[in-house]
């Protein structure tokens, strides 16, 4: 395993309340899998990632838990060591492809800060062709011309480009993708998980895919965590979950879905009841 | 079924200035569109970002004037409507907005909000429009105690059916539904989408209905319209357009929706 993650509770506080977002939540990444994590918002997927990332700010608390990355529990490591490794074994796409790219500075001076940071020896021309590579690899049109170009002349899916360029600047052991698709239209969305595939194989990278759209995790996925109200409440191989739901919530959550051949036209849909307690079903599953 | 809408030959050209000296570039939101909807029917924009359907949208609703073309609505050229036959088209013609969020005011009340279309084109008595509003809320699912609440207090499908409340309080023949779910989990929007069926038949309306979403069309439309670059390029019913696709633009996105498939 890459990356376990043990019992993992991050709490939320405010004056009289303790919001427990991701609650005592276990699972694990194999090398050169793709584990997606699905839920609605609220669900504490996304809380489950910055916790993996070290991102967690106040009035947030990584109260308990392991978060085992080759062997090291990164909960017990120092800030310092955290930076060394974020950007270079683990790196990170965000949903916004829009607000996450720095307006004022040029694509490739971007990117060569990765290198700046993690590959300090590096001359600058060396740094220079990595970022053209880069460049290359997302299949991204004139790398050259692009790298001294600002974001906001870039397309949506061409600047999603630059993020999944960025995150894989240094070969990272583990991708984190936090909804890296959900802004795009379909049919750059389609291209961008095509391209995450291509570099899974050929660099053995592991995805941590978090996504709310079941189409996607049906493309991507090997192993499926489904999260309800901070909890797992099903963990699945891709396939198992799609063909054998187990938990009412998946249940619900697969049915919700307007799907083609499956679902009668204009007939109405089945829907995740929000006055219920899914979690009350979790016992007689396990 | 009579023809609701009639568009002929609809253009919107926006002149983009690129500079003090430089020619003003023409973008072509919209280019020469035709089409016809029906009445009682689920009329369905498809296409992705900047194709123009939402620009059609807002031409529908007379949001933007066309820069050339016709669009009939009842017979009628409304693009040649005065002050007071637009009153009246916009009480026919409503609009549900994407963002549930940015699209109610937060300093108003519930029942303010659903309210302020009849308060401007009615001449009923307070008490009388918040009983229409209650009824209304009632037909939405949203209960009679929440009248007083802001919307911050509600979820994100809460608030859809808020704006779904304020197009309808007006007892609309159109309602333009310009990405009603795309902001909402798949389980909210299930429950937004179930909604919208029940009014359509209830009321006995017609919805013009954009979306990126191939699945939800396909759910909820009659006939689709396929926008690329500010053009139709291919429209048909929906049986038509899933089983047959003709152009290489609607086959490229019906194979780009991830599917489920196992």
């Amino acid at each position: 395993m890459l990356l376990e993650i043990k019992n993992l509770l991050t709490c939320f506080y405010s004056d009289d309340d303790v919001n427990r977002a991701v609650d005592t939540v276990s699972f694990s990444i194999p090398q050169g899998k793709t584990v997606c994590v699905v839920g609605e918002s609220g669900s504490g997927k996304s809380i489950t990632s910055l916790s993996i990332m070290g991102l967690i700010e106040k009035p947030g608390k990584i109260v308990s838990g392991e978060i085992i990355f080759e062997g090291i529990d990164l909960l017990k490591q120092s800030k310092k060591y955290l930076r060394s490794i974020r950007g270079d074994k683990i790196a990170m796409i965000f949903q916004e492809p829009m607000t996450s790219l720095n307006p004022s500075y040029t694509v490739g001076y971007q990117l060569d800060e990765v290198l700046r940071l993690h590959q300090k020896d590096l001359n600058k021309k060396e740094r220079y062709e990595r970022v053209i590579e880069g460049l290359e690899l997302v299949a991204m049109p004139y790398p050259q011309e692009k790298y001294g170009e600002y974001p906001f002349k870039l397309s949506g899916g061409q600047r999603q480009r630059v993020m999944i360029a960025m995150a894989m600047m240094c070969e990272p052991k583990l991708l984190i993708a936090d909804e890296p698709t959900t802004a795009l239209d379909v049919t750059i969305q389609a291209q961008v998980l095509d391209l995450m595939r291509k570099l899974q194989r050929e660099k053995g990278t592991s995805i941590l895919f978090i996504t709310h759209d079941l189409g996607v995790v049906a493309q991507m996925a090997d192993e499926v965590v489904v999260m309800y109200r901070g909890h797992v409440v099903e963990k699945a191989t891709a396939k198992e979950l799609f063909t054998n739901p187990k938990h009412p919530y998946t249940k619900a959550l697969l049915n919700s879905i307007p799907s083609p051949g499956k679902v009668q036209r204009k007939s109405k849909l089945d829907t995740v009841d929000e006055n219920v307690d899914y979690l009350q079903f979790s016992k007689e599953i396990r | 079924m009579n023809t609701l809408f009639e568009i002929k030959n609809l253009k919107k050209h926006y002149e983009v200035n690129k500079g003090l000296f430089a020619k003003p570039t023409i973008i072509k939101a919209v280019n020469d569109i035709s089409f016809e909807v029906k009445k009682g029917e689920v009329f369905s924009i498809v296409g992705e970002s900047g194709c123009g359907k939402s620009t059609t949208a807002k031409l529908l609703m007379t949001i933007e004037e066309p820069t050339s073309g016709e669009i009939f609505f009842e017979g009628k050229d409304i693009t040649k409507f005065n002050k007071e036959e637009l009153r009246e088209y916009r009480k026919k013609v409503q609009i549900i907005f994407q963002d549930p969020y940015s699209s109610l005011n937060p300093r108003w009340k519930v029942g303010k909000i659903i309210a302020e279309p009849l308060k401007l084109n009615s001449d009923l008595s307070a008490k009388e429009i918040k009983t229409e509003v209650l009824a209304i809320m009632k037909k939405v699912g949203l209960e009679e105690d929440w009248y007083d609440r802001f919307p911050h207090q509600f979820s994100g499908g809460q608030r859809q059916r808020i704006g779904i409340a304020r197009a309808l309080i007006l007892k609309p023949e159109v309602i333009i539904c310009d990405e009603p779910v795309s902001a909402l989990d798949v389980s909210i929007q299930a429950q937004v989408l179930n909604l919208l069926l029940d009014l359509q038949k209830e009321f006995n309306l017609t919805y013009i209905f954009i979306s990126h979403d191939l699945g939800v069309v396909e759910h909820i439309s009659d006939q689709i319209t396929v926008m690329y670059f500010g053009d139709i390029v291919e429209a048909n019913d929906v049986e038509g357009l899933f089983s047959n696709p003709q152009h290489d633009y609607t086959k490229q996105l019906l194979s780009a929706i991830p599917t489920i498939d196992f």
